[in-house]
């Protein structure tokens, strides 16, 4: 039969296309035009994310493909791809004042943003482990450009170089997967492939087994899963800090979608043993993470070691497979408002051509910033776990999908590393509160840009702690709709 | 499976046919050129040894035999020594699918005027030509001479630079053939040669053929007034000569793509098929060399400039154009 | 198509390489030899080499290297678009001009920011 234009329901795809649209629109006036403020392609950046938003809102979720099946527009991709395209437009905001700061005011930064961007949203709602591959390359590769942002920086420089030869390496151990699953199961189609399995039995396939490892040290890889977390904190670190928030909450919003799916849809029948090695990997991650952020005496570094410790929390849902989709979903969301808000101080209060935001530095700031500091402090408590805050509600509901499921120990285990946490997320709020600064940090005015993203960011920890019935709801109900 | 061993010899044979055939086109091809280039600069050219220097090639290659064969202290050995080797084998490679005619019938047995017929027939052109370029990059890198080093570079550089145009330029040819093999796309210019419908793609391809083939005036990887030879300085013997096979045949190569691609092979009227692919052939190498003899040789950025800021768009644009012509053919507009 | 169609190109394969082996070998064989130090230095216009010839060269080579990959990558998909073209029609021809128009603003942008410059 020969193809036609229905087939791809493009219709389906407005938001992916909203997105590398504006990214692709920013290029070619930034190529055309190229003079004065970049301020433009912020605003460009902005309309594209919100035309993406509205058409993920409003068209709902069904079970249906687009693109002749590479895509699936069911609730659980446009559900991630929400979280995705708030956490752009937050990044966008955060990254305006700061990039003229920097003197690094450039139309290619929101382009790239949004290619990324497009990538996470083709992975979140990949039906195809192509699709998946391509997203997740579109996605890396724009942040490698991004880390490298910075030119002059040599710390930008290599954790450019870092991040692309440890991606790149992990890009193969995940094309490798796909090719083991393509050939256990004859498919890269993940319901076709899922199907598959379910009817071969899992019984000991090493094709199957061997893809199964392979696909999840790649996605390890990108979510920053102890032991393959080792490029984390140094790019973390040395990339542009507007980057760094980006990068904390996109590659893990899209990787972790991907994962669900691939649990949910294809694995579902191997869950006993992938749940053990995911366990394995939630227990090394959350301590290992933990244990290394209590040495740290620099909040970015800090920062990098507790984004590690965060995704270990989120994979102990994963653990659960099908039960914990929802938690996951949810503490995702609530991730993305606080870890880009937290950055987002970090990135303000930061010294000019400097990274880095030294534990010294914080001191006093309690009360000559007042605002900020009590943002940050609002931040720092919901990734602690404290009540009222988003992270609470969030981890009762991913500890508590684990138990559901059987895995109560691990649950244990991911409450006494919050319990360890508290104790450094807790000292920087000391710090600013309780100590007098030896050398007054010379601030820099927060831009309009940056106050709104900032308010948005505390808006959505302090509601989504105080009133998360409706975002549950919505949570639940989205991972109900799966194409399977 | 039993092996046909008939086939395999003919096959062998016509391997063989191939490859000196292609290295006497090669010697007389050098003759043709010494002789029309003095024609056009109002010299004689070589007329001394043998019937209008006939035997001259002979006597050349003789020459080159036993000139004395040294590797510079310096050098990669084994890539100096491989690199002129891989630039000629590609070359005589490339023209394994180009069809010279259609089959005949000798001894009772139906024999095909090609070596093989693949349904990816201007895909393994491509593929095998563009490994002609290791030979320039390596022979340059390995000599440990700034000059070769610079020649190889720009060599390089340029192929790869013009690699695309010529790519480009033939999927128009692609469309209207609905084959990538030779012998279907000469098949599909029975009624009228593709050089007609595709004008732009023939210019296109013929422009970044010359570059390919390091001809002027696109030789710059070996511009004497500032690269003393380029690519070969420290080359001598026959592994110079076999730089030197390889420039000529893939100008060979490249005409005989040009007449097969653009100016229906070897179709033609009355006289056999054979004998039309060979005048077309001829008159594309007597293009080849008129251009040498009358245009100056190109600078540097102008010639990189050439491929990516008007070739490329330009066969871009002809595919665009080519379809949609066809969609609106097939549809019945016109 | 079968790999059996391939044969005779495994067969010139092996004449080619042959011959130029064989061209290379002979002419080893054949010609004098009677090296110097001095013949056997690097050509530098007759005077004694500076430096070493492995130079550091210009960026502009590699940036001529990573557009010639993007773009070969993007031009071999043409091929068996082309080769399918007249049965797939209009479907196929809006399929290229979404795919010419996302490349060429690669491309734009590329000549815009003076990646295609030679200085």
């Amino acid at each position: 039969m020969l193809p036609t234009l229905s087939v791809l329901n493009l219709n389906g795809a407005v938001p992916q296309i909203a997105v590398a649209g504006a990214g692709m629109l920013i290029m070619l006036i930034d190529a055309l035009f190229h003079r004065g403020s970049r301020r433009w392609a912020a605003y460009l950046a902005l309309l594209g994310l919100a035309v993406a938003l509205a058409r993920v809102v409003e068209s709902g979720a069904s079970a249906e493909t687009i693109l002749d099946g590479a895509l699936a527009r069911d609730g659980l991709g446009m559900a991630f791809a929400l979280v995705l395209i708030v956490a752009a437009a937050l990044s966008v905001l955060v990254a305006m004042d700061y990039l003229r700061r920097e003197e690094h005011e450039r139309a290619e930064y929101y382009a790239l943003i949004l290619f990324a961007t497009a990538g996470g949203l083709a992975m979140a709602m990949a039906n195809d482990l192509v699709a998946v591959f391509i997203g997740l390359e579109t996605l890396s590769i724009s942040l490698y450009v991004l880390s490298a942002f910075f030119t002059g920086d040599a710390a930008s420089r290599e954790a450019a170089l870092k991040y692309l030869l440890l991606g790149a390496f992990a890009s193969a151990f995940f094309l490798y997967g796909i090719a083991l699953l393509y050939g256990a199961s004859g498919t890269t189609r993940l319901v076709e492939m899922g199907t598959a399995i379910r009817l071969a039995g899992t019984q000991a396939d090493p094709l199957l087994w061997g893809g199964v490892a392979l696909i999840i040290v790649g996605v390890g890889f990108k979510l920053a899963l102890v032991p393959f977390h080792s490029w984390a904190p140094d790019v973390y670190q040395g990339a542009p800090t507007s980057v760094t928030a980006f990068m904390s909450v996109a590659s893990k919003v899209a990787a972790f979608a991907a994962l669900v799916r691939l649990l949910v849809v294809v694995l579902a029948p191997a869950a006993p043993l992938t749940s053990a090695l995911l366990a394995l990997l939630a227990v090394l991650t959350m301590t290992v993470g933990n244990i290394l952020a209590l040495a740290q005496d620099e909040v970015k570094r800090l920062l990098a070691y507790s984004s590690i410790a965060q995704a270990g929390y989120i994979l102990v849902a994963a653990v659960a497979g099908e039960v914990g989709a929802a938690a996951v979903l949810f503490y995702l969301l609530g991730y993305a408002f606080t870890n880009l808000g937290a950055f987002a101080v970090v990135l303000a209060w930061s010294r000019r051509g400097e990274g880095r935001l030294p534990f010294s530095d914080l001191a006093g700031l309690g009360f000559r910033r007042p605002w900020t500091a009590a943002a940050l402090s609002l931040f720092l408590l919901s990734l602690t776990g404290m009540p009222l805050t988003v992270g609470f509600v969030g981890k009762l509901y991913l500890f508590g999908a684990a138990v559901q499921a059987g895995w109560t120990w691990l649950a244990i285990v991911a409450v006494l590393n919050s319990v360890v946490s508290a104790f450094y997320y807790l000292r920087l709020v000391v710090i600013m509160y309780m100590r007098e600064a030896e050398m007054p940090l010379a601030l820099q005015r927060a831009g309009l840009a940056l106050g709104v993203a900032l308010a948005v960011c505390a808006a959505g920890v302090i509601l989504l702690g105080l009133v998360p019935g409706v975002a549950l709801d919505w949570a639940r109900q989205a991972v109900a709709v799966v194409l399977s | 499976m039993s092996i046909d061993w008939i086939e395999l010899i003919i096959v062998v044979v016509k391997a063989l046919i191939v490859a000196f055939g292609l290295l006497i086109g090669f010697a007389y091809l050098t003759w043709f050129e010494r002789r029309l280039v003095g024609r056009f600069q109002m010299r004689i050219g070589p007329n001394r040894v043998g019937p209008a220097g006939l035997l001259q090639p002979v006597a050349d290659a003789l020459k080159m035999f036993f000139k004395e064969d040294f590797v510079p202290g310096q050098a990669d050995k084994p890539l100096f020594i491989m690199a002129p080797g891989i630039a000629m084998s590609a070359v005589l490679i490339s023209f394994a699918v180009v069809p010279v005619g259609p089959s005949i019938r000798l001894f009772g047995r139906e024999i095909t005027l090609y070596l093989a017929d693949v349904n990816v027939g201007m895909l393994v052109v491509i593929a095998v030509l563009s490994l002609g370029v290791y030979g320039i990059i390596l022979g340059g890198w390995a000599s440990n001479n700034k000059y070769s080093l610079l020649g190889g570079l720009r060599g390089a550089a340029q192929v790869i630079s013009y690699e695309l145009p010529y790519g480009l330029s033939l999927v128009g040819v692609f469309m209207l053939a609905g084959s990538l093999s030779l012998k279907d796309i000469v098949e599909a210019q029975a009624r009228v040669p593709f050089i007609v419908l595709q004008p732009l793609a023939a210019i296109v391809f013929f422009f970044a053929a010359v570059a390919e083939a390091n001809r002027s005036p696109f030789d710059l990887v070996e511009a004497e007034n500032e690269l003393v030879a380029g690519y070969h300085t420290e080359y001598s013997s026959i592994k110079f000569a076999l730089y030197f096979m390889a420039e000529y045949i893939s100008m060979i190569v490249a005409s005989a793509l040009m007449v097969t691609l653009f100016l229906g092979g070897w179709q033609g009227p009355f006289l056999p098929g054979i004998v039309w692919f060979f005048i077309k052939l001829v008159f594309m190498l007597f293009v080849f060399v008129w251009i040498r003899a009358t245009w100056p040789r190109i600078r540097y950025d102008r010639l990189m400039a050439w491929s990516w800021k008007l070739l490329v768009p330009l066969s871009v644009a002809n595919i665009l154009v080519t379809a949609g012509a066809l969609v609106l053919r097939d549809m019945g507009v016109f | 198509m079968v790999p059996a169609d391939f044969l005779p190109i495994l067969v010139l394969i092996i004449v080619a390489v042959g011959m130029s082996a064989i061209a290379i070998a002979l002419s080893a064989l054949l010609g004098p030899h009677k090296s110097t130090p001095t013949k056997l230095m690097p050509y530098e216009s007759g005077m004694v080499p500076v430096g070493d010839a492995r130079l550091r060269f210009s960026i502009r080579f590699f940036v001529v290297a990573i557009l010639f990959i993007l773009f070969d990558v993007e031009a071999i998909f043409f091929y068996p678009w082309a080769v399918y073209f007249r049965r797939l029609g209009l479907f196929a021809l809006i399929q290229i001009v979404v795919f010419v128009g996302i490349l060429f603003v690669g491309y734009f942008y590329a000549w815009r920011k003076g990646a295609l410059e030679w200085e």
